[in-house]
């Protein structure tokens, strides 16, 4: 029962571009250091962040990426998607809800996956990029106000 | 981030072992019937279950398995937290719930893993709400509901 390390080091590449961005094109680089994961990886998980509209690439000597929406209009679900697909406690193919479903596996099915997968995308929808990175901002003593200065 | 098919045949297995119960003790042949599942892969998954009290054998004859205890102290939580381990979706909070020292030097102090943290508790929280006997109830409603529909044709 595990996120790939795409959803997991994707999800804290967003938070750390919504931290340190404030509009401004952040480099891979950057993140990497901060985020101590490589930049190869990286270029990876932001081709497809890119392709899928949440961030904006610019080249150049001051490119780099930058939010493509305010944090606080990116909710954490929608990250997760687009790096993980749809977000389920099953796999799609192992399920067997066709017409030849047991009862109990229909009882299961309905009972347990259908509800955890229901609180698991409540939840990640309830959390926007914007929480995160207040929390992040928080917890390593970054004050977010300096950036408006 | 899916429950393997560990989880998912131990617990239908589970569930056929509770509705059978009341005819006593079941063999796992049956079970693998009914389940359309291998008696090699449900004797494994026993194995665990047994070890973790959840199920007990009787060996003879007429051996087989019987719940440890009444379905409705059982919860899917129980039977998937055996056969899964910790629903941590992320491997930094599973080590931590093992009591190892997590490999990541910025677990404490991590939002990320705060995060993934809250995913754990809503999955088990949704888990431990769960019990083998509102599942069996479910079966039973679902079979009369057929035999309603029969008798009715």
């Amino acid at each position: 029962m595990r996120f790939s390390t795409k959803g997991r080091y994707g999800l804290r590449a967003m938070i750390d571009l919504a931290v340190y961005s404030n509009g401004e094109h952040v480099t891979l680089a950057s993140i990497a250091e901060r985020q101590g994961i490589s930049t190869n990886y990286l270029e990876q998980v932001f081709s497809t962040l890119r392709k899928s509209g949440l961030v904006k690439s610019a080249k150049g000597a001051q490119g780099g990426y930058v939010l493509a929406e305010s944090p606080s209009d990116i909710k954490v679900g929608r990250i997760l998607r687009v790096l993980e697909g749809p977000l389920s406690v099953t796999d799609e193919n192992d399920e067997n809800s066709s017409g030849n479903e047991s009862a109990i596996r229909k009882c299961i099915r309905v009972n347990v996956w259908e509800k955890m997968n229901s609180s698991l995308n409540e939840l990640v929808d309830s959390v926007t990029l914007e929480d995160l990175a207040e929390d992040y901002r928080k917890r390593n003593g970054i004050d977010s106000t300096m950036y408006y200065i | 981030m899916k429950i393997s098919t560990k989880g998912r045949y131990g617990l239908e297995a589970i569930v056929d072992l509770a509705i059978h119960s009341s005819e006593g003790r079941v063999n796992l042949k049956s079970i693998a019937e009914r389940c359309e599942m291998s008696e090699a892969y449900i004797l494994q998954i026993f194995l665990i279950l047994r070890r973790a009290g959840i199920v007990e054998s009787i060996r003879g004859a007429q051996g087989g398995y019987v719940l440890a205890r009444d379905p409705s102290q059982i919860t899917v939580g129980d039977i998937l937290t055996v056969l899964e381990g910790p629903l941590a979706p992320v491997p930094c909070i599973a080590e931590k719930v093992k009591r190892s020292k997590s490999n990541c030097d910025r677990f404490e102090n991590c939002t990320a893993r705060s995060f993934w943290e809250g995913i754990m508790n809503t999955l088990n929280d949704v888990a431990n709400s769960i019990t083998i006997e509102d599942l069996v109830k479910c079966y039973n409603s679902s079979i009369s509901q057929n035999i309603e529909l029969d008798y009715y044709i």
